[in-house]
């Protein structure tokens, strides 16, 4: 199991944009992903439960991965978070 | 006992069990299932997925090459909504474990998510749960595509109770054992209560909640005159309509003595009566009816249920047997009227959903931006009348301004010639003319008229647009009235514009068959009235006892009065002393 503190960089938070992206993102791997914020857990694999973490500009988000490919998993998801989902530069 | 007060939406007692439709989005009318239905509901759910997906596919691909990749995007992400395995879960688990129906389980989960997203603080992600439920109503509506087979499934004659029916559902009635329907939503001009009347099938709509207070297999009684629903009925109740019913039956065999007579006022005032027509519910008795044409042909249907536009021949098929039935007599066919509530399934510029569809892209708007459409139709039109020694007339649906005609009087003019170089020629003249339904249509008809051969006022729509007030809309649907001054008075404007360049008039629409607004419509002028067969003798019948004078004695006070309620008591007085 992997865990990665990770803070969000973009502006705008996980919106609809960036969590369909972590959502999609992590559809491509077999091991359970999570995202976690202060108490609430949530599938990284559905786009309503990222959305609803609510991760606004500032907070520290954990990623939790478990299973056979955990690792390329996580370090895929933190990667979309530095690039700030691709929408400032 | 239980009685329930809506609209009358097509007249006549229709009596026996109630079955009750599965209901429309969000009004839930199954709570739960039979567990042998499980597997039957789960892959119901599946089925309507997998139509879903589809759908907002096709969405992306067209925003993507309208609108851009940023836009798409929201597109996809509503995709990944659909596919959410937290989405999913819920509704299986539910299904499966629950045993609620498909339709319940999406719409309880929806309830949990929503409430979910409510509890966020930060209005920006709260508000995302918008698109949550866009694709919940997406799904909910896919889900409900089974309405024909639920109606195929009705074994005895029965009365069907519905939240809602689409007027694609009411087509399907007849063959399926319905006698008579009631439904929550909709009003007297909706296109299903006139689908309901050229079926002659008894129809109470707006009941609000009827769906919710009926059991199945209650005895019901749909009074179509009166705009009652009554459940359960006492045995006295039950034995008056069932008189009723008889009486009903023999002043229409009565009607029927007077098909071969003129259309006529007592005092000598001819008038043409026209019916419109429907060639998916005409029948035999239909046929016998002795008319003066076709008043009005939609062509909508030709458009609907369909993955691609019907080509030239598909149409001129269909117009060549519409000619052929009505022979010598002059048969209107209205070009489509697309867009507002029928939207066809093949993809169209200009046709993403609209916030008010009914003011947006519909008609000849819709025609003039899809050019490729309106060049076939004319051309299948014009095709038919070079093979039939017919009276074909084109009418043009949502005209609102006179370079909308010039359009249309182009394309058709290309078409005419085309069809010339290929060696054809209309037999008769086609006319070309156009609904008036638009209020900028009425008041500048003077600047229009000179282009048009004939028009036709298309009233539901005119009163819509005049009054603003939404048919289907029933906290305001009351506001709907044609004894408005303004509509008598619009109706007058565009009666007398027309005459004075010696053009003919028709009305088609409820009002035509109103026997209450039938004198002043005739005291206004009106050349020429389009009914529903079902209605057909009846209008005849108003008619032959009207007298032409006393109709212009109150066509004429009724246009100097200020207010609904002196024009109704006019009416009312006028009756009274008729009778």
């Amino acid at each position: 199991m992997i865990k990665k503190d990770i803070k969000i960089s973009n502006r705008l938070g996980l919106h609809a944009r960036p969590a369909a992206m972590i959502a999609q993102k992590a559809g491509e791997f077999s091991c359970d992903v999570k995202l976690s914020k202060d108490d609430v857990e949530v599938n990284a694999k559905s786009i309503m439960g990222v959305m609803m973490l609510a991760a606004e500009y500032g907070s520290t988000v954990c990623i939790t991965t478990d299973g056979e490919d955990e690792r390329q998993a996580a370090d895929a998801i933190a990667e979309l978070f530095n690039n700030k989902f691709n929408e400032e530069f | 006992m239980f009685v329930l007060k809506g609209v009358g939406a097509s007249p006549g007692v229709a009596i026996g069990p109630a079955v009750i439709l599965p209901g429309d989005s969000f009004a839930v009318t199954r709570q739960y299932v039979d567990p042998s239905e499980v597997k039957a509901e789960l892959s119901k759910m599946k089925t309507a997925m997998d139509k879903t997906m589809r759908e907002l596919d096709s969405c992306e691909k067209k925003v993507l090459a309208t609108l851009g990749q940023e836009y798409a995007q929201l597109m996809s992400t509503h995709k990944l909504i659909l596919q959410d395995p937290s989405l999913h879960d819920s509704v299986r688990k539910k299904i499966k474990d629950e045993h609620l129906s498909a339709q319940a389980a999406i719409f309880l989960t929806l309830q949990e998510l929503a409430a979910s997203f409510d509890k966020i603080e930060d209005p920006f992600f709260k508000e995302r749960r918008n698109d949550v439920f866009d694709v919940g109503k997406r799904l909910a509506k896919n889900l409900e595509a089974d309405k024909g087979e639920f109606l195929a499934s009705i074994k005895k004659p029965s009365i069907l109770i519905a939240h809602t029916l689409y007027p694609s559902d009411t087509i399907n009635l007849q063959e399926n054992q319905v006698l008579g329907f009631c439904t929550d939503i909709g009003g007297k001009t909706s296109h299903t209560a006139i689908l309901a009347q050229s079926l002659k099938m008894p129809a109470v709509v707006g009941l609000s909640s009827a769906a919710k207070q009926v059991q199945k297999d209650d005895t019901v009684i749909v009074d179509g005159d009166n705009g009652l629903l009554i459940i359960n009925p006492d045995r006295y109740t039950l034995a008056n309509y069932k008189k009723i019913q008889r009486e009903n039956k023999k002043a229409e065999a009565l009607l029927k003595t007077i098909n071969h007579l003129p259309v006529i006022t007592q005092d000598g005032h001819p008038l043409k009566l026209f019916v419109n027509y429907d060639p998916r519910t005409d029948t035999k008795e239909n046929k016998k009816l002795i008319t003066d044409g076709l008043g009005l042909l939609r062509t909508e249907f030709l458009f609907m249920n369909t993955p691609t536009p019907p080509s030239e021949e598909d149409q001129h098929r269909m117009y060549l047997a519409v000619a052929k039935r009505f022979d010598m007599r002059p048969a209107t066919i209205r070009l489509a009227d697309l867009g507002g509530d029928k939207m066809p399934q093949f993809p169209l510029d200009e046709f993403d959903q609209e916030q008010n569809p009914f003011m947006g892209c519909r008609g000849v708007r819709l025609l003039l931006k899809n050019p490729e459409l309106l060049h076939t139709q004319l051309r299948a039109i014009l095709h038919t009348a070079c093979e039939v020694p017919a009276q074909i007339r084109i009418m043009i649906p949502m005209v609102s301004s006179v370079e909308e005609v010039r359009h249309v009087r182009n394309a058709y003019n290309q078409a005419l010639q085309e069809l010339e170089q290929e060696g054809k020629k209309p037999v008769n003249k086609v006319a070309l003319g156009a609904m008036i339904e638009v209020p900028a249509a009425a008041m500048a008809l003077d600047g229009m008229i000179g282009l048009l051969d004939f028009i036709s006022i298309g009233t539901n729509d005119l009163i819509q647009y005049l009054i603003a007030v939404d048919r289907v809309n029933q906290e305001v649907a009351h506001m709907y009235d044609p004894c408005h001054p303004a509509v008598i008075r619009t109706l007058n404007l565009i009666i007398q514009t027309a005459h004075k360049r010696g053009k003919k008039v028709s009305i088609c629409g409820e009002l035509a068959s109103d026997a209450k607004m039938l004198p002043l419509l005739l005291g206004l002028e009106v050349d020429a009235l389009s009914v529903t067969p079902r209605m057909f003798l009846r209008v005849k019948n108003n008619i032959r006892n009207l007298n032409f004078e006393t109709c212009s004695d109150m066509a004429q006070a009724a246009l100097l009065m200020g207010s609904s309620e002196e024009i109704r008591s006019l009416i009312e007085q006028n009756k009274n002393e008729d009778s």
